[in-house]
């Protein structure tokens, strides 16, 4: 089966899920997975909860943030890069406002409460 | 409450009960409407005319937590503009409870290069004295601040300048003391610094003994929107113990804005920097804990801070470089102008701090003169002679003081990320097209601090338009320079924005603490108004000083250079950048 490379990368404690288990500050693995591939099945490959990961990016493209993951049926192609981060970053709104966003998650924040106008979106608004 | 004025012309001061029209001011709001009733427009910013003006917030001096802020205020050397710049300090506190509503330092003394200091005592009232300063200029200020502590005991807070400022640069900030007594926590930006400089004033000396401390209307208001600030503040996952400002600063943007493609890098040509994880929060938390062998949680830059933010950077030796290294700062001294070296970003931010010089401004301001040949893009070496340079007052030194929109001239350079002369921030508008509106619209100059918001229901001003639209933006951008205008006065830091945002209880939280102590009966739509009025305040006066709606606007090469790797422009029309005022 054909096979794609997705430049990945990890930051904080989510390094590890670059094949060093000590490593703490970043990763940036090459994985190969199947052609027709998902993100979900990238988190796979990584061994990765997608619970774990918070702001993620596909491309500089904001796709998911801690609490909203509208990215987990996005499809990937080769040479994509894909940035995951750990729960303890953060980006707040005003500081994104107007970034490139993947149109599922742009459509996700304005369906969101407030239009996605806050600095956060887990549950209760707490981690 | 006081207005203390000092004369600096005669070494004379006058205490007055505050005017009854100043009496629900404070901080940002404060600095700002007496900047614009006071000081002539067109006036030279470091001549006689200038005021500078220093006022707390309306909660600094109780016990609401991080409310430390003081906010100093004049016209700026750098934009020619009104500013106003704040820190996070006990000097703040102090001030309060001194019942010092506004400090205004006017004048200037005849005498060339002289300098002097004044201490404020309380003596059933606000009393000021002089002492001689001269002996303490030309150095660098971590080694004449601790003269002040040997002379006026541990219970004072000091406000000084430094070199930068006696030089007269644009980029010269107004520097207190934090939790140790050191010389570090700045209202760094527009050159506040030079305006007291120009005023023959080296140090402001605090010794709050005897005080009353800070009147509170009602307390029971008072305490209850304190508990509801506090609970907000730990539990919210950027604000609480150990969260992510508390572990990785606010440096933990720097890996965040680089993979959005949003990190300015060697003079914003590109929006991504491949040494940018190995200067980011992640990176500074893990380093400090090989070197120190342990984890090292952030600490507090004033009293009452429960955020506690502010990290510090240390050695292979386990030896502090630098206290506090913010995202900002790194970003500055460290992307912008290609370095990647850690530790030399450290070294940067140290000199900046020691010489009394703005770390955005710096940094900014160096990646132009290496966009310019002076040295190579990463030369972390030759960055820190640069900034020497300036220390010392050199020629190419006082060039660089100037700031980042004279550098450009000087050498020739198109590439200058300024708005109205003052140096861009850590976040492309390229990529960032929200706060590039704000970059463009707000009276201080480019400034990241001047749009945070508070309320999701800032969105009902919005009406119909959509958030992602060039007018939705813009009137998003109009509602936040509003309520930050009002979070300025509060005397709480910014930070608190990323709680009460979300926790619409810790929102409700700071306007009772405002109301307890003011005796008032304020609304979140008053916070909306007040904030508003602030910023027209500011607005008339830039306005008079010749820096209309025209001023608005993102540098040219931001419109027309693509930014890797999204390969955007700037592309908000000017029409959408002017509905942010005309509409206010």
């Amino acid at each position: 089966m054909a096979t794609i490379r997705i430049d990945v990368w990890l930051y904080g404690a989510l390094a590890h899920y670059g094949g060093n288990p000590d490593e703490r500050v970043f990763a940036n693995p090459q994985v190969s997975i199947p052609e027709g591939s998902a993100l979900r099945d990238l988190l796979k490959a990584l061994k990765m909860d997608t619970q774990e990961r918070g702001i993620t990016f596909i491309n500089g493209d904001l796709s998911a943030m801690p609490g909203i993951q509208p990215d987990l049926d996005h499809p990937l192609k080769d040479g994509d890069r894909v940035a995951f981060f750990h729960l303890q970053s953060m980006w707040p709104f005003q500081y994104r406002h107007g970034v490139g966003m993947i149109a599922e998650l742009q459509q996700a924040m304005l369906e969101s409460e407030d239009s996605g106008l806050h600095h956060t979106y887990q549950s209760g608004k707490e981690s | 409450m006081f207005f203390v004025r000092v004369n600096m012309n005669d070494r004379t001061y006058q205490v007055t009960e505050t005017p009854p029209e100043y009496r629900h001011l404070a901080g940002r709001g404060l600095t700002s409407t007496l900047v614009a009733n006071e000081v002539p427009p067109l006036c030279h910013p470091l001549g006689p005319n200038n005021k500078l003006v220093f006022a707390a917030g309306f909660l600094s001096g109780t016990s609401a937590p991080t409310s430390a802020r003081i906010s100093v205020g004049a016209k700026s050397p750098l934009t020619g503009g009104i500013k106003e710049a704040n820190a996070g300090t006990s000097w703040a506190a102090d001030l309060a409870a001194m019942n010092i509503q506004a400090l205004i330092i006017e004048g200037q003394p005849k005498e060339k290069g002289a300098y002097w200091g004044i201490t404020i005592t309380w003596e059933g009232k606000p009393k000021v004295e002089f002492f001689e300063s001269t002996q303490y200029t030309g150095k660098v200020l971590p080694d004449v601040y601790p003269a002040m502590y040997e002379k006026y005991g541990d219970k004072i807070s000091v406000c000084g300048v430094g070199m930068a400022a006696e030089h007269g640069y644009g980029n010269s900030g107004v520097v207190f003391n934090d939790m140790h007594k050191r010389p570090t926590r700045y209202a760094g930006r527009g050159g506040m610094g030079a305006v007291m400089a120009s005023k023959g004033l080296k140090f402001i000396v605090l010794n709050r003994m005897g005080a009353p401390g800070m009147p509170i209307v009602d307390k029971a208001l008072f305490e209850e929107g304190r508990k509801k600030m506090i609970d907000a503040l730990r539990t919210h996952a950027i604000t609480k113990p150990k969260g992510a400002l508390n572990t990785y600063g606010t440096a933990v943007l720097i890996n965040i804005m680089n993979e959005a493609g949003g990190l300015p890098t060697r003079n914003f040509s590109s929006g991504r920097f491949e040494g940018a994880p190995r200067i980011a929060g992640e990176a500074i938390f893990e380093t400090n804990k090989k070197r120190k062998g342990e984890e090292i949680y952030n600490h507090a830059c004033s009293p009452g801070c429960i955020i506690q933010c502010s990290n510090t950077i240390f050695d292979e030796k386990g030896d502090e470089i630098t206290s506090c290294l913010e995202y900002e700062s790194d970003w500055s001294l460290g992307a912008d102008c290609g370095i990647d070296n850690l530790d030399d970003v450290a070294q940067l931010n140290a000199l900046c701090n020691a010489y009394g010089l703005d770390t955005i401004e710096t940094g900014t301001t160096i990646a132009v003169a290496m966009e310019a040949g002076v040295i190579p893009f990463g030369d972390s070496k030759g960055a820190i002679n640069l900034v020497h340079e300036m220390g010392k007052g050199t020629p190419i030194g006082r060039i660089l003081g100037a700031g980042a929109a004279t550098t450009g001239r000087v050498y020739g350079v198109t590439r200058v990320p300024v708005v109205k002369g003052q140096a861009m921030p850590a976040y492309e508008p390229r990529a960032v097209k929200g706060i590039g509106i704000t970059y463009a619209t707000t009276t201080m100059g480019a400034d990241h601090t001047a749009g945070y918001t508070i309320a999701p229901e800032i969105l009902g001003v919005m009406g119909k338009q959509d958030p992602l639209s060039p007018e939705g933006k813009a009137a998003l951008s109009r509602a936040f320079q509003a309520t930050t205008a009002f979070i300025d006065s509060s005397g709480h830091c910014l930070f608190i924005a990323f709680a009460i945002l979300d926790i619409a209880s810790g929102y409700q939280g700071m306007i009772d603490e405002v109301n307890g102590v003011l005796g008032t009966s304020w609304t979140a739509d008053d916070i909306l108004k007040q904030g508003a009025e602030i910023l027209k305040a500011e607005r008339r006066f830039n306005e008079a000083a010749g820096i209309g709606k025209e001023a608005d606007r993102m540098p040219e090469f931001m419109k027309t250079e693509p930014l890797p790797p999204h390969n955007n422009v700037f592309d908000v029309p000017d029409a959408a950048l002017d509905s942010v005022f005309a509409e206010l």
